[in-house]
């Protein structure tokens, strides 16, 4: 009889369920709760989807502009002078064989005239600080003993072959400008390329176009332009083979 | 379960395995390497006119400012190449820097020209495009631009300049004279025939009004075809004629005594009404805003010519330029956003530049390369046309709105002066 009573399925019987289930409703209620008041106390800030881009740039040392007069256009910088080779042509001497003979016409030579103490000092330290202006070298960008030849920016940071990768596809990201500026704004495409040991272009993928194909094509064709590359280093050639690399382009 | 939580562990793991990423921006935005091929022709009428076909399509898609229309010297594909793309050699078109190509072919249909035009991009080796046209067997330059705005729209979904008017005057043994044209200069047709004819300002709808002193005083005539009739008269002097975009309404500056006023109109002369009001002052060169609303103008009003903004019913009048001293002929683009104005800098060089009408930011367009006057907007606000006088004589050329790509117009130079463009 107590055996069958206990299988009964209709007898009542304690459950824990009801307090598990108020426990669990209170939790998560709480947990929301909680939720909420931290993102209220620590929200970031607020994100503009059509905000427009920022540009910025610093402004070099020089006079300022009076700001009535009507702008005028960066100069050029001057192209970079190339180096001519300065080749010493040996003056022709003459053969010093012969002996001189003396003649009665001939005066001793005067000798070159001293200039005075205080105009000498003064001419030689004009002509020393001509000379170390002369000496001067270019002032050199800032940079790194150890920088590369193609980097592009004073500090090293994160990977020095992922610069130097991003340095050398950038400077062949060419894109239309039949590209209307209006969707300029919205264009990201993410690329993935495979470099081999010798820095060779394995392969290249569009692993998310943009949705304009001018564009799409444009940062695949930087990519192929700027390959090959610089051998990557020992440590990063068996990842760059396999799994690669992942570039996201946006104007 | 024993799968589930493996499955929980090693996903995390696989995330980390992901590739680096690097973020590229920066972009070079430049014109698009274009090459068009010589234009195929079928019979010996369509080779006639291909000469003149050739030269206003390569024209029109250099001008614009959206290709690099790239020197025929370089291609390396066969001239006798097909014109559908599985008869193309692509890799031939790569490798002289082609990123699209423009292939033509012309031929004669009775009394008709009949153009094929397809675009191709190069890298996919696809066909983009694929238009058809047909003019009266004369008008081989209109064909080209009818094709060139096709390409146009293609790429930017607005419609091309291409089949757009200008008017401009041109000095003649006895004055200046008027003349309308296609936007490249040809096709020139005269106007006036002596006299001194000056400021001409294109009707929307047709016809073209302007000063002429070919009675006693300059006053304001229209010619829409026939001999030219006097629209407005008044004061002194009647210059500067603007019509509205919807072609309604013209406003002109009149000259009476020492001063010379703004005034609007209905187009055909009626209703004059005053809308400047600064005695001892000049108020002259009006241009409307693309909504109709706003004018801007020309005053010297506080010293010195400035561009200055009002209402089209001449209330709210702010000063607009305030560098420089001496800026005038201003055009306001069909955008909305820029007006374009001849400045004389501190050098004393005339040059242009813009204004932002919001933020009054001024840019400039020209420099450096002789003397750069009467700015005028495109019908749809991508090109400038101006004159210069870079080449010699003064002659008209267009640039993009920001300045880049100044070319000369295919036509003579001979003291070419106040372009105005329209549709």
């Amino acid at each position: 009889m107590t055996a069958a009573r206990a299988a009964s399925l209709l007898d009542d019987r304690p459950s824990a369920l009801p307090v598990f289930i108020g426990v669990s409703v209170v939790g998560h209620v709480l947990a929301v709760v909680v939720w909420l008041v931290a993102s209220w106390l620590i929200a970031g800030p607020k994100v503009e989807l059509e905000q427009k881009p920022i540009k910025a740039s610093l402004v070099r040392l020089g006079k300022k502009r009076d700001d009535k007069l009507l702008p005028r256009m960066e100069a050029e910088a001057p192209p970079p002078k190339p180096k001519v080779e300065q080749v010493t042509v040996p003056a022709p001497v003459p053969a010093d064989t012969a002996v001189k003979i003396p003649t009665k016409d001939v005066k001793p030579e005067k000798s070159a005239p001293k200039e005075d103490g205080a105009k000498d000092g003064k001419k030689s330290l004009f002509n020393a600080l001509a000379s170390a202006g002369k000496a001067a070298k270019a002032e050199e960008l800032e940079g790194d003993p150890d920088g590369d030849k193609d980097g592009d920016s004073a500090i090293q940071e994160g990977e020095r072959y992922f610069g130097l990768l991003k340095s050398v596809v950038r400077r062949n990201y060419d894109v239309s400008n039949t590209i209307d500026e209006t969707e300029r704004i919205r264009l990201k495409a993410n690329v993935a390329l495979r470099i081999g040991a010798q820095g060779e272009l394995i392969d290249v993928v569009l692993t998310k176009p943009s949705g304009n194909e001018l564009f799409d094509s444009a940062v695949i064709g930087a990519v192929k332009k700027a390959a090959p590359f610089t051998a990557p280093p020992e440590h990063l050639r068996g990842a760059l083979k396999k799994d690669g690399v992942e570039l996201v382009f946006s104007p | 379960m024993r799968n589930l939580i493996a499955l929980l562990v090693v996903l995390p793991a696989l995330a980390f395995a992901q590739r680096p990423v690097i973020e590229i921006s920066g972009a070079n935005f430049r014109p698009m390497p274009l090459a068009v091929a010589v234009p195929q022709t079928q019979d010996e009428g369509a080779k006639t006119a291909a000469v003149e076909f050739d030269a206003a399509l390569t024209f029109d898609l250099a001008a614009c400012g959206l290709f690099q229309v790239l020197d025929r010297k370089s291609f390396l594909a066969d001239p006798k190449e097909g014109v559908t793309a599985s008869t193309i050699a692509f890799p031939r078109w790569t490798d002289v820097g082609a990123e699209s190509l423009i292939k033509t072919q012309l031929s004669v249909d009775g009394a008709n020209l009949r153009g094929d035009l397809r675009l191709f991009a190069v890298a996919a080796g696809r066909e983009e495009l694929k238009i058809t046209e047909t003019v009266p067997l004369k008008d081989s330059r209109k064909l080209a631009h009818k094709l060139a705005n096709a390409v146009y729209k293609h790429f930017t979904r607005e419609t091309g300049p291409f089949e757009t008017r200008i008017t401009y005057t041109r000095k003649s043994a006895s004055g200046r004279d008027v003349y309308v044209s296609d936007w490249d200069g040809k096709n020139a047709q005269r106007i006036t025939n002596g006299d001194v004819n000056v400021l001409p300002a294109l009707i929307p709808g047709g016809g073209v009004a302007f000063t002429s002193y070919r009675s006693k005083k300059p006053f304001l005539f229209v010619s829409r075809g026939g001999e030219p009739v006097q629209l407005i008269g008044k004061g002194s002097m009647v210059t500067g004629a603007a019509f509205s975009p919807d072609g309604k309404r013209v406003a002109v500056s009149v000259s009476e005594g020492e001063n010379a006023e703004l005034f609007v109109a209905n187009a055909d002369g009626s209703a004059l009404t005053k809308l400047t009001d600064s005695k001892f002052f000049l108020n002259t060169s009006p241009t409307w805003s693309p909504d109709g609303k706003r004018l801007a103008f020309v005053s010297n009003r506080d010293g010195n010519p400035q561009i200055y903004v009002m209402n089209a019913d001449g209330s709210g009048q702010k000063r607009l330029t305030f560098q420089g001293n001496y800026n005038t002929t201003p055009s306001w683009s069909p955008r909305g956003d820029l007006i374009a104005f001849t400045a004389r800098d501190e050098r004393n060089a005339f040059d242009l530049f813009t204004v932002n009408v919001d933020t009054k930011k001024v840019t400039r367009l020209t420099q450096d390369a002789s003397g750069n006057e009467e700015p005028v907007f495109s019908p749809n606000g991508r090109l400038i046309m101006f004159t210069s006088t870079r080449g010699g004589g003064r002659g008209l050329y267009v640039m993009t709105f920001d300045g880049n790509n100044q070319i000369a117009l295919p036509m003579d130079k001979g003291d070419l002066t106040t372009p105005d463009w329209a549709n």
